[in-house]
C-alpha cells in the first residue's frame, strides 16, 4: 500500500504535466481526490490495517494528500497565467514606439520668462501684471516724459483711435491710448494701487512702431522690475541685478553699470554683460538692460513721497535674453513658430 | 553725433590719449560711442603728386593707356592706367612701389599685357578718401608740387568717432561739451576759447545795421540776437573747415553756411544767416497766421500752423524758427550783405514743429535739446570772426538783441550724506566736491552740505538726485558696493493669472502640445472672420506701421491654425499647438476688455502614421481642455455651459460656445471652419479650443479646501434608459436625472454620482429617437442602503423621467 501511494503520486506529478485546462483540470482532481478519487479509496483502505499500520499509513496518507494540494494549487495557477495570457494578447515588445505622441514644448520665450522670475523671486520680487493697451499718462506721462518731452522721440508709438474705450486703462482726461511701448507703466499701476514696501517683477508685451527685421520686432516682451522702500540705494541696484546675471549666466558673469538717461530714472543706467559662455558673443560687453534710482518726479506722480521713499528700477528684453543664452541670431524665429525651433529647447 | 579726434584738440590736449582709449572712457560717462573708423588718409608715404607728362594707348589693350608720369626726380616712371579722365599735364596721387595701399594690396613693378608699369595712379576710393568721382583723384586745381607725398597735402590722418547723445544731454551736441566730458573724466582741462569780436549786445540796431528793428512777438522765442555783416565774397570755405564739415558728416555748400554750420559744431548753437537784401525792414519773431506759407531750403512748400514761431520781416515768414530757413532768404553766390542768427528756442516747440512738418534738421535736433542760452551771444562772436577771416566780411558794431536767456546758472543745496546714501557708499563730502568741480560746476561749503552751482549749459541737473548722477559718472559705477541680497517680503504673491498661465501652460505641454507665440498685430481679413464686420473699426490701430499689421487680435486661433498650416507645409510633423496671450474682445457697453486667453488647435488624427491607431480627437476632447482649463481659473463646472455657435472661426454643428453664467469667462471648442482651415493648405479636420478670462477676474482669492468624512459603507447602484426625441439635448436628460435622483435620495442619503454610459440609436428604437443610458450611485453615511429604498429611489426617478414629453423609460 506504501508503494502504491509513492506511486499515485509520482503519476499523479507526471498527468498534471499535460493539463492545459480548467477543466481537465477539475477532472484530474476528481480522480484523485473527488469522491471515486483513488486517494480518495486508499483513505477508505484504512479501516483494514491493524492498529499499528494505521498511524504511520495515516501519515504518510496525509502527506500524499498534501503533495496533490500543492500540486492542484500549483496547476492552477498555471491556467490562470495562461488564461491571463490568453486575455492580454501578445506579450509586450518594449521597444516599439509609444502610440501617443510625446510632451509638448514650453515656448522659448516662456522658458526666458519663467527663469528670470524664478530668479528675482528669490530675492523676495513676486509678478505684477498690468494691461497692453495703456493711457498715455501711464505710459509715459507719470514717467516723467510729458509730451513736449525729445525722449518721447526715442520710441515710435502704435496709437488706438480717439474712439477706443479700454476697460481695463479707462482715460484719466482725453490722453490717447496706446500699445504700452514698455512694461514700467506696471510700476504706475503698482505704486498707485499698493503701498511700498513693494518688489515686483512685471512680465509682459511691449509694442514699437518698428518694421521687422532680425533685431526688431512690432512686438517683443520685457520684464519690469521695481523695488521700493525706505533707503533703497545704488548699491542695492548692483546687488539685484549681480545676482540676477550670476544665476542667469553663471558665476563668471560680470556686469557694469554704464552712466545712460531714462525718464524714469535718475541716475539712469545701461546695464553691460560680459561673460566667457556666450559663444561668438563671450568675453565683450553686452547691453542687456536700462536700470537706475527710480526719480522722484515719478514717486511723486504715483502719490509716494520721495523724501519718505527710494526705489530702483529695471527693464530687460526677454528676446535678447533668450538669443543670448540659446545663440538665437533672428528675432522672427519667435515669432514664426516652426516646430523645427520650437522643439529645440526642451 | 561723429566726433573727429583731432577737431576734439582745439578744446582738450590729448596728448597720449588714443581714439581707443576714449571710445572706452566715454561709454562710462553715458555717451556711447557706436562706431569707431578712419577718416582722411592714411600714412602713405610712397603716394606721391605725379604729373603726367605724356601719354599713349596701350599697344595689346584698347582701355588701358601709357603714361609718363614726373614724380619731380627727373626720371619719369611709366605707368599703366586703365582711368580716362586725365589728360597731359594733370597731377595725380601716383603710389610707387613698395606702397601698401588701404585695402591691403602692394604695389609692384609689374607687366600689364607685356608692358612694365612703376606703379599705380590712383582714384580717391583706392587711396581710403570714399567714394568720389569714377576715375583717379585730380589735384591739378590745387597746384600741388610734383613729388610731394599726398599726405602733406591732405594732412595727419583722422579718427572719427560716432557717439550717440541721449536726449537729457544738448550739451553733448558740440565739441565742445564732448571735450568738456573728457576733460572732466582725465582729469584734463579745458583749453580757453579765444575770441576776436568783443563781447556786448546792444538793444537798439544802429544806422549800419541791415535791419531797423526786432519784434519779439513770440513766446516761443525768448531771447533773439542779430547781426549785420557786409562787404561778404561767398565762396568757398578753408580746407580746413571743409574737412571738418565732412568728418561730421556734413557737405560743405559755401564759406558763410560752412561757417554756421561749423560753429554749431563746435559749440553746439545753431545759427543762421540770411541775404540781409531780402529782410525788409525789420526782423519780427512771430506767430504765423492762419493760411501762411513758406517754402523751406529743402524747396517744399510748408502750409504753417496757425501760431507756428518763424523769423519774418515785415512782410512774410522767412524761417522756420529753431528748424530751417527759407529758400527766398537764403544766402546765395550773389548775397553781399548778411544778417546773422543766433537765439534761442523753446525745445518743446522746436520739437513739435519740426515733428509736425516732418523735417529734422541738425538746428532742430539741438534746440529741441536745450542749447545753452549763454552760448548763444559766444556762437554769434566766433562766427563773426571766421566771417571777418574767411569771407571778407566787415562788422560794424556790435550784435543786436531782443529779449534775455531763459534761464541762467542754478544752484542746488545738496544736503550733507545724501550722495552717500543714494549710492550705498560712503563717500566723503569732499570726495563728492571734487568730483563735481571737476565737472564745471562752482562748490561751496555750506553748513547743511553742499551748495551746488550748475553752469547753464546742463539744463538737465536741477535737483540732488540730478548731482547723485553727476557724481557717479566722474566716481565711476564700479566703485558703488554690491548690496547683499535681501528677504522676502511677507504676503506678497504672483498675480493669479500669471500662476494660471504658468500651470496651463505646464498641463497642455504635458499633454503633448507645444507653446507658440504670435504677434498681436494682425490684418483686417482675420479679425473679419473672428468676431465678424463691426470689429474692424472697433479693433483698428489708429496709425498701423504696415498693411499686414492693422489690427489687435481678438483671438489666439488664426495664429496657431496658421502655424499647423506653417508646420504641415515644411513636413515638421506638427501635433498639438497651444498659446498662451492676450486678446481683445469688444464688450456689450462699447468698452474693448483685455482677456487672457488660453487656446489650442490639434489634427483630429495624427499626422505621423504610426504603427497602431490610436484615438482621434474630437470636440467632446477638446471640451473636456476648456472644461479643465476653467477649472484652473477657478471657475466651477456648474457656471459653465454650451451652446451652439456661428462664430466664423468655427465648423457650424460641429462646434460649441462656452456659456459662462457668472458672465466673465468667453470661449469655444469644436472643430475650426472646413473652409478656412482647407483654405490655409491643411486638409484634415482640426480640432480646437480657446478660454478667455479678464485678467481682472482671476484676483478673486482662493479658498483652502477643508476635508469633510465620506462614508464607509457600499453604495447602491442602478441603471436607467431613457428614450428621447432626437432633438432633446444630453444635458436636459442628465439634468432630469440628477434632479430626481437627488430629490428620490432626500435628506435621507446621497448622490454621489450620475454617470451617462451609453448613447444609442438606432434598430430597436423609433425612428427619431434617441437612447439614453444613466448609472446612479446613492449613498448612506452610516449604514448599508437596503434593496428597498434604491428601488424606491429609483421609483421616484423614472416618474419624473416619464413625465418628459415624449420620453419613455427602455425596459
Amino acid at each position: 500500500m506504501q508503494q502504491s501511494l509513492a506511486q499515485l503520486v509520482a503519476q499523479a506529478n507526471q498527468e498534471a504535466q499535460v493539463i492545459k485546462t480548467r477543466a481537465e483540470m477539475e477532472a484530474f482532481k476528481a480522480r484523485i481526490v473527488g469522491p471515486n478519487g483513488s486517494l480518495t479509496a486508499m483513505m477508505k483502505n484504512m479501516v483494514t490495517l491493524s492498529k499499528e499500520e494505521r498511524p504511520v499509513m495515516g501519515k504518510l496518507i496525509n502527506e500524499a494528500k498534501k503533495s496533490i494540494e500543492e500540486l492542484l494549487a500549483s496547476l492552477l495557477l498555471k491556467i490562470e497565467d495562461t488564461e491571463i495570457s490568453a486575455t492580454l494578447g501578445a506579450p509586450l515588445d518594449p521597444t516599439l514606439p509609444a502610440i501617443d505622441p510625446p510632451a509638448g514644448y514650453h515656448h522659448p520665450l516662456s522658458q526666458t520668462r519663467e527663469r528670470i522670475l524664478s530668479t528675482f523671486r528669490k530675492l523676495g520680487f513676486t509678478v505684477a501684471e498690468g494691461p497692453e493697451i495703456e493711457t498715455e499718462w501711464h505710459c509715459f506721462d507719470a514717467l516723467n516724459t510729458p509730451a513736449d518731452h525729445p525722449a518721447r522721440d526715442m520710441q515710435d508709438t502704435l496709437y488706438l483711435p480717439q474712439s477706443f474705450q479700454s476697460a481695463d486703462a479707462p482715460r484719466r482726461g482725453q490722453e490717447a491710448l496706446v500699445l504700452r511701448t514698455h512694461t514700467s507703466s506696471v510700476q504706475v499701476r503698482t505704486m498707485l494701487s499698493r503701498k511700498p514696501p513693494l518688489r515686483i517683477v512685471a512680465p509682459g508685451r511691449c509694442f514699437r512702431r518698428d518694421a521687422v527685421d532680425a533685431t526688431h520686432s512690432a512686438n517683443f516682451h520685457q520684464v519690469e522690475g521695481l523695488w521700493i522702500d525706505r533707503h533703497v540705494t545704488l548699491a542695492d541696484l548692483r546687488g539685484v541685478l549681480d545676482f540676477f546675471v550670476k544665476e542667469t549666466f553663471g558665476p563668471e558673469a560680470e556686469i557694469r553699470l554704464r552712466p545712460s538717461f531714462f525718464p524714469f530714472t535718475e541716475p539712469s543706467f545701461e546695464m553691460d554683460l560680459r561673460s566667457p559662455n556666450l559663444g561668438r558673443l563671450s568675453n565683450r560687453w553686452l547691453e542687456i538692460m536700462g536700470c537706475g534710482l527710480v526719480d522722484p518726479a515719478v514717486l511723486k506722480n504715483c502719490g509716494l513721497n520721495p523724501e519718505e521713499y527710494s526705489g530702483l528700477a529695471f527693464g530687460l528684453g526677454l528676446e535678447r535674453i533668450a538669443m543670448l543664452l540659446h545663440g538665437i541670431d533672428d528675432i522672427r524665429h519667435f515669432y514664426q513658430n516652426d516646430l523645427r525651433f520650437l522643439r529645440q529647447f526642451a | 553725433m561723429k566726433v573727429s579726434f583731432q577737431a576734439l584738440q582745439r578744446h582738450v590736449d590729448l596728448a597720449g590719449i588714443t581714439p581707443e582709449r576714449l571710445a572706452e572712457v566715454l561709454p562710462m560717462l553715458g555717451l556711447e560711442v557706436e562706431s569707431i573708423h578712419a577718416f582722411g588718409l592714411a600714412p602713405l608715404p610712397l603716394v606721391v603728386v605725379g604729373e603726367i607728362l605724356e601719354f599713349t594707348k596701350h599697344p595689346q589693350a584698347d582701355r588701358l593707356s601709357v603714361c609718363k608720369v614726373d614724380v619731380g626726380d627727373g626720371q619719369p616712371r611709366q605707368i599703366v592706367c586703365g582711368a580716362k579722365n586725365f589728360k597731359t599735364g594733370d597731377r595725380v596721387p601716383l603710389a610707387l612701389p613698395g606702397t601698401i595701399m588701404p585695402g591691403g594690396f602692394e604695389i609692384k613693378v609689374s607687366k600689364l599685357r607685356e608692358v612694365e608699369s612703376m606703379g599705380m595712379m590712383c582714384s580717391a576710393e583706392e587711396l581710403g578718401l570714399g567714394k568720389g568721382e569714377d576715375g583717379l583723384l585730380i589735384l591739378t586745381a590745387q597746384k600741388p608740387v610734383v613729388g610731394t607725398p599726398l599726405n602733406q597735402i591732405f594732412g595727419a590722418p583722422d579718427t572719427v568717432l560716432e557717439i550717440s547723445v541721449t536726449p537729457n544731454r544738448g550739451d553733448c551736441l558740440g565739441l565742445r561739451g564732448i571735450a568738456r566730458e573728457i576733460a572732466a573724466a582725465l582729469g584734463l582741462t579745458l583749453k580757453p576759447l579765444s575770441l576776436k569780436t568783443p563781447a556786448g549786445l546792444v538793444a537798439q540796431p544802429s544806422a549800419t545795421d541791415a535791419f531797423r528793428y526786432i519784434q519779439l512777438n513770440s513766446e516761443f522765442c525768448p531771447y533773439y540776437t542779430a547781426r549785420t555783416l557786409r562787404k561778404v565774397k561767398v565762396g568757398p570755405s578753408p580746407e580746413w573747415m571743409r574737412r571738418d564739415l565732412e568728418a561730421a558728416g556734413l557737405r560743405p555748400i559755401n564759406n558763410v553756411v560752412d561757417i554756421t554750420n561749423w560753429v554749431m559744431l563746435e559749440l553746439g548753437q545753431p545759427l543762421h544767416a540770411f541775404d540781409a537784401k531780402q529782410v525788409q525792414e525789420g526782423i519780427v519773431i512771430r506767430g504765423a497766421k492762419a493760411g501762411e506759407e513758406l517754402t523751406l531750403l529743402d524747396g517744399k512748400k510748408y502750409q504753417l500752423e496757425a501760431g507756428t514761431c518763424v523769423i519774418a520781416d515785415s512782410h512774410r515768414p522767412l524761417v522756420l524758427a529753431g528748424v530751417m530757413g527759407g529758400v527766398d532768404s537764403g544766402v546765395t553766390s550773389s548775397t553781399t550783405d548778411v544778417i546773422l542768427e543766433s537765439a534761442w528756442f523753446r525745445p518743446g516747440e522746436v520739437r513739435r514743429v519740426a515733428r509736425r512738418a516732418g523735417v529734422a534738421t541738425d538746428s532742430s535736433h539741438r534746440f529741441a535739446r536745450d542749447v545753452d542760452p549763454a552760448g548763444v551771444e559766444l556762437a554769434s562772436r566766433l562766427a563773426t570772426d571766421l566771417l571777418v577771416a574767411h569771407a571778407g566780411a566787415e562788422v560794424f558794431g556790435p550784435a543786436v538783441v531782443a529779449g534775455k536767456p531763459p534761464r541762467a546758472e542754478v544752484k542746488i543745496e545738496l544736503p550733507a550724506g545724501f550722495v552717500a546714501q543714494k549710492t550705498g557708499t560712503s563717500v566723503s563730502e569732499a570726495e563728492v566736491a571734487k568730483c563735481l568741480e571737476r565737472l564745471g560746476f562752482t562748490i561751496e561749503k555750506t553748513t547743511s552740505g553742499l551748495s551746488v552751482v550748475v553752469p547753464s549749459f546742463r539744463s538737465d541737473v536741477t535737483r540732488p538726485i540730478d548731482c547723485v548722477e553727476e557724481f557717479i559718472r566722474i566716481y565711476g559705477t564700479e566703485r558703488v558696493p554690491v548690496g547683499r541680497p535681501i528677504a522676502p517680503l511677507p504676503g506678497e504673491e504672483d498675480t493669479r493669472s500669471s500662476l494660471f498661465t504658468k500651470e496651463v501652460s505646464s498641463r497642455l505641454v504635458g499633454a503633448g502640445f507645444t507653446e507658440c507665440c504670435h504677434y498681436t498685430l494682425r490684418e483686417a481679413g482675420e479679425i473679419e472672420r473672428t468676431l465678424g464686420k463691426s470689429a474692424l473699426t472697433q479693433l483698428a490701430l489708429e496709425n498701423p506701421l504696415t498693411a499686414d499689421q492693422t489690427h489687435i487680435r481678438a483671438s489666439l486661433l488664426p495664429g496657431l491654425a496658421g502655424a499647423l498650416a506653417h508646420n504641415l507645409s515644411v513636413h515638421a510633423d506638427p501635433a498639438g499647438l497651444f498659446e498662451v496671450g492676450v486678446v481683445f474682445r469688444p464688450q456689450s457697453d462699447g468698452t474693448i476688455r483685455e482677456f487672457l486667453s488660453v487656446a489650442f488647435v490639434t489634427p483630429a488624427s495624427s499626422v505621423v502614421r504610426t504603427w497602431k491607431s490610436r484615438e482621434a480627437w474630437d470636440g467632446l476632447k477638446a471640451k473636456r481642455f476648456l472644461l479643465d482649463t476653467a477649472a484652473l481659473a477657478n471657475l466651477s463646472a456648474s457656471r459653465l455651459g454650451f451652446a451652439a455657435q456661428s462664430d466664423g472661426l468655427w465648423q457650424k454643428d460641429q462646434s460649441a460656445a462656452l456659456v459662462d453664467r457668472g458672465r466673465s469667462a468667453q470661449g469655444a471648442c469644436g472643430i475650426l471652419d472646413l473652409r478656412w482651415t482647407r483654405s490655409l493648405g491643411i486638409k484634415g479636420t482640426v480640432i480646437a479650443g480657446e478660454f478667455m478670462l479678464p485678467r481682472s477676474a482671476f484676483t478673486e482669492s482662493v479658498r483652502t479646501p477643508r476635508f469633510s468624512a465620506f462614508s464607509s459603507f457600499p453604495p447602491a447602484t442602478r441603471d436607467v434608459a431613457v428614450i428621447v426625441p432626437q432633438n432633446t439635448s444630453a444635458a436636459e436628460v442628465l439634468s432630469r436625472v440628477q434632479q430626481s435622483a437627488q430629490k428620490a435620495a432626500a435628506k435621507e442619503f446621497e448622490l454621489e454620482a450620475v454617470h451617462c454610459f451609453d448613447v444609442f440609436c438606432g434598430p430597436g428604437l423609433p425612428e427619431g429617437n434617441n437612447s439614453l443610458a444613466f448609472e446612479i450611485r446613492w449613498r448612506h453615511s452610516s449604514r448599508t442602503l437596503t434593496d428597498e429604498e434604491a428601488n424606491r429611489a429609483m421609483g421616484v426617478v423614472i416618474a419624473a423621467l416619464e413625465k418628459g414629453a415624449g420620453w419613455t423609460i427602455r425596459r
